[in-house]
């Protein structure tokens, strides 16, 4: 504590002062795991939505459109600032249906574009996802979830919009969805959202919440994991492959077709009817049914490798907690909190909400009794659909509806156990 | 066209005509064809697809044709080639469903042309009124004449700042002249074409072909080219000198690199809450950037009435030197109201809730709180600080007197912002330590 004191007055000699204060420095980071003015450190405050918009950047997104809507609106201000200096463009539509189009229609054409919205707003845009999703085209989506339902709390924070973002399709096919829960994590998800869209040629849904989205917090710049922007897999008319390609076509469950941008040298025949590999109109046409099938083929064969979750695992722990998002942050304090009482516990924080990242959850669940899910809705949206999986487990719901679960709820619900 | 493509509508249906029409217009601007998309709506007119053989084309849903386009064109525009000429095929059907897709293309002016192939009814589902439907005429849904006059979608155009709209017939002998028009235009383009449904439009009307042009005059409709004026520059041209060429204004984002220390030990969790337009939520940030400048971790959480300009200001605040999990503060360390508005606030959120028994209240000294037990600090934040900078003071107080962090990165913004540290505040505010 003398060490601190001295080097708080700042009044020794610049020597004495650089000697203490590292002396300070060593047994803070020692005793206190605290680290001092780390010379490398590139820090700012920014909320999950700029960091979002910087993300977009960074994977090389070209095109926004975007419609005011608390609490998604920040990333729509954050690209119309960036995407200029970027080389791309951002515009404002009248309404979320346009800036959806608007964005199929940029992706259509060849470059990488993406809007933002909440649930209100999402609602209206499920008709233009699933346009997206059957025409193959490549485009991300922000959803930062608020209350609902309907305009439900523009200002609360929820997460209540897992199902309705999911499962947005008819015929229920898996749209791929991210939850960072950090604003570090916005940055480094939205470039992984990026990259599914043109790896798989999907839309992607990145969610969020009120709470990651709006928050500012402290970021340091050269902490963020960046993974390298995926380039969209064009045809052209001088490729080896390019007598055997179709629009829609594949030749296992696996693959994805190159992408042909409407204004090249090879033409786009893309609709949102059922259609076979050239994107002809076939009614009950075996091949158009394969087609419709491999929609959800090529996600599901590359399930694998989109199995985003961080497991923190206590050796002997007979409880497992499972969160995302914003509940996954108290989920650690928690976690903390426990095993400070002695409580062995282990978490799971999920990243890839969907497609369901089944190996990883039942992995995490092994020599664990107990499995808590929490995640601030009333239903226990998410635990509706992992529950079928932990058949062999005591599965419970932590669920609040409106604010924050804090962590002492958390630690009080698994005490009570 | 596919060369001797077989029209898949019924006999008479103008549509045939329309994207004969169409065809010839393409060939009589010698376009090459990749250079060429047509986006067709749903309904008849959106089996043309098939019969385009070489141009790009792209079959969307119901209405938002022209949405679909529009993205289209502004990313090949400002994107790309530029060399994209971007057709959109809709029914009258599609086109109200997808009305605001077209008064915002023709706002934004960006270059796409809409041909409304425009029949009075919703013909594939079996002939239902539309909104284009004129007034009095029969259809399955209007069996004793549709009740509502049919909207002038070219006057909507008008009104949207089109530059190029036109009503036609099918039968125009100068159809594909006045189509050519269009696709030349550098910007937003309509046009109208008034066909027949000889499926569902004749049986139940006496109509014939050459009675169209009379019948849309009826309405009050306008025939020919009714506008051709490039008095607006195409958007990519207006998005080159509106936007583009500002982009040097946009301030670039700073980073923040250390530069000073700090001592504290465990997180520190303050709730300030004022009034609107009082500074309560940029001054957290302030405080926050200066917790920042010191090495630590900080969250912002703001809060204040959907309406943003009047009522409370709030913002919680935590500093840590650890990592940040929960966000939420839960056990306040500093509770700061600075109004009248701040009060009623806090007053009325759970916040007596989310204190501890070492909760320092700071506030105004024309504040009172009932409450009992508290530990209040009484300040004249208001009178020596000013209405607009007493969250300002309040949270230099905190930094003076508490110390979380030191006073110099939180002095450094303020005078930034503020001019010479000694000057913001009443001389006697600097003595209250």
């Amino acid at each position: 504590m003398i060490f601190i004191a001295a080097a708080k007055t700042k009044r020794k000699s610049f020597f004495i002062q650089t000697i203490l204060s590292n002396f300070v420095k060593l047994v803070l980071h020692y005793y206190y795991g605290i680290t001092m003015n780390s010379q490398n450190q590139k820090l700012a405050l920014r909320s999950g939505n700029q960091m979002t918009a910087e993300g977009a950047i960074k994977a090389g997104c070209k095109f926004f459109a975007g419609y005011p809507i608390t609490p998604a609106s920040g990333i729509y201000k954050g690209l119309i600032d960036l995407l200029p200096l970027n080389n791309g463009i951002a515009i404002s539509s009248p309404d979320e249906i346009s800036a959806l189009a608007y964005c199929v229609g940029a992706s259509m054409r060849g470059v990488k574009a993406m809007t933002a919205t909440s649930g209100p707003g999402w609602a209206l845009m499920i008709e233009t996802v699933q346009y997206a999703l059957i025409t193959e085209t490549p485009v991300v989506i922000s959803v930062v979830q608020r209350l609902g339902p309907c305009t439900g709390g523009a200002t609360q924070g929820a997460q209540g919009d897992i199902l309705i973002t999911e499962f947005a399709t008819s015929g229920g096919y898996t749209i791929p969805v991210l939850y960072p829960s950090t604003a570090k994590e916005c940055y480094e998800l939205t470039i992984e959202a990026f990259n599914w869209a043109e790896k798989y040629r999907t839309p992607v849904v990145l969610l969020s919440d009120k709470e990651i989205g709006m928050t500012t917090e402290s970021v340091d710049y050269n902490k963020l994991k960046i993974s390298a922007p995926e380039h969209r897999h064009l045809i052209s008319e001088n490729d080896a492959d390019f007598s055997e390609w179709k629009m829609y076509g594949f030749d296992s469950p696996g693959m994805i077709a190159k992408f042909a941008p409407v204004g090249s040298k090879v033409k786009v025949t893309a609709t949102g009817s059922a259609h076979n590999t050239k994107g002809s109109l076939k009614k009950n046409d075996p091949e158009t049914l394969a087609v419709l099938k491999h929609l959800e083929d090529k996600i599901r064969a590359h399930k694998d490798e989109m199995s985003l979750v961080k497991e923190d695992h206590e050796e002997g722990a007979d409880t497992l907690i499972i969160s995302f998002g914003i509940t996954a942050r108290t989920m650690k304090d928690s976690v903390a909190n426990l095993r400070k009482q002695g409580c062995k516990v282990s978490s799971l924080t999920i990243y890839c909400m969907f497609p369901v990242p089944e190996k990883a959850i039942l992995k995490a669940a092994i020599g664990c009794k107990n499995i808590f899910i929490a995640e601030e809705n009333f239903s226990g949206q998410y635990r509706m659909i992992i529950a079928p999986l932990l058949k062999n487990y005591n599965v419970y719901g932590i669920n609040k509806l409106g604010t924050m679960i804090t962590p002492n709820e958390i630690t009080e619900r698994i005490m009570k156990l | 066209m596919t060369h001797g493509a077989v029209m898949p509508f019924c006999k008479g249906c103008g549509h045939s005509n329309i994207l004969k029409k169409l065809n010839d217009a393409l060939g009589l601007l010698q376009l090459d064809p990749h250079d060429v998309c047509l986006v067709t709506d749903i309904g008849c007119i959106g089996l043309a697809d098939a019969l385009f053989d070489k141009v790009h084309t792209v079959h969307t849903t119901h209405g938002r044709s022209t949405g679909f386009a529009t993205g289209i064109a502004v990313a090949d525009k400002v994107l790309a080639s530029g060399k994209l000429k971007t057709i959109v095929l809709i029914g009258d059907g599609g086109s109200m469903i997808g009305l605001l897709h077209i008064v915002n293309a023709a706002l934004m002016n960006v270059d796409v042309t809409v041909i409304v192939a425009n029949n009075f009814l919703f013909g594939m589902t079996g002939g239902q009124t539309s909104s284009l439907t004129p007034e009095h005429f029969n259809t399955i849904t209007s069996p004793f004449g549709s009740m509502n006059p049919s909207l002038d979608i070219c006057q909507i155009a008008d009104a949207s700042k089109a530059g190029f709209i036109a009503r036609k017939t099918a039968t125009d002998k100068d159809l594909t002249e006045t189509i050519s028009e269009a696709i030349t235009f550098n910007g937003f383009a309509i046009v109208e074409v008034l066909e027949l449904c000889t499926e569902h439009g004749t049986k139940r009307n006496e109509i014939k072909g050459n009675m169209l042009a009379k019948m849309a005059e009826d309405e009050g409709h306008e025939i020919g080219v009714i506008k051709n004026s490039h008095a607006r520059p195409e958007f990519s041209k207006k998005y080159e000198t509106d936007v583009h060429s500002h982009k040097g204004d946009i301030k670039p984002h700073k980073y923040i690199s250390p530069q000073f220390n700090h001592d504290l030990r465990s997180p520190n969790e303050i709730i300030i809450s004022g009034s609107a337009g009082e500074r309560v939520q940029s001054t957290a940030a302030m405080f926050t950037e200066a917790a920042l400048m010191c090495g630590l971790h900080v969250t912002q959480k703001n809060d204040n009435p959907v309406t943003q300009g009047s009522g409370f200001s709030l913002s919680e605040v935590i500093i840590s030197p650890q990592e940040i999990n929960f966000t939420g503060v839960s056990s306040a360390d500093y509770v700061v109201v600075v109004s009248e508005n701040g009060l009623k606030e806090i007053q009325g959120q759970d916040i007596f809730n989310r204190i501890n028994e070492k909760t320092i209240f700071i506030i105004d000294e024309t504040l009172t709180i009932e409450k009992k037990g508290l530990n209040l600090v009484v300040l004249p934040l208001r009178r020596l600080c000013g209405s607009d900078k007493a969250a300002v003071g309040a949270f230099d107080y905190v930094i003076r007197k508490f110390e979380p962090f030191p006073h110099e990165p939180f002095k450094q913004l303020l005078a930034k912002r503020f001019g010479e540290y000694g000057k913001i505040f009443k001389e006697e505010f600097y003595n209250l330590f």
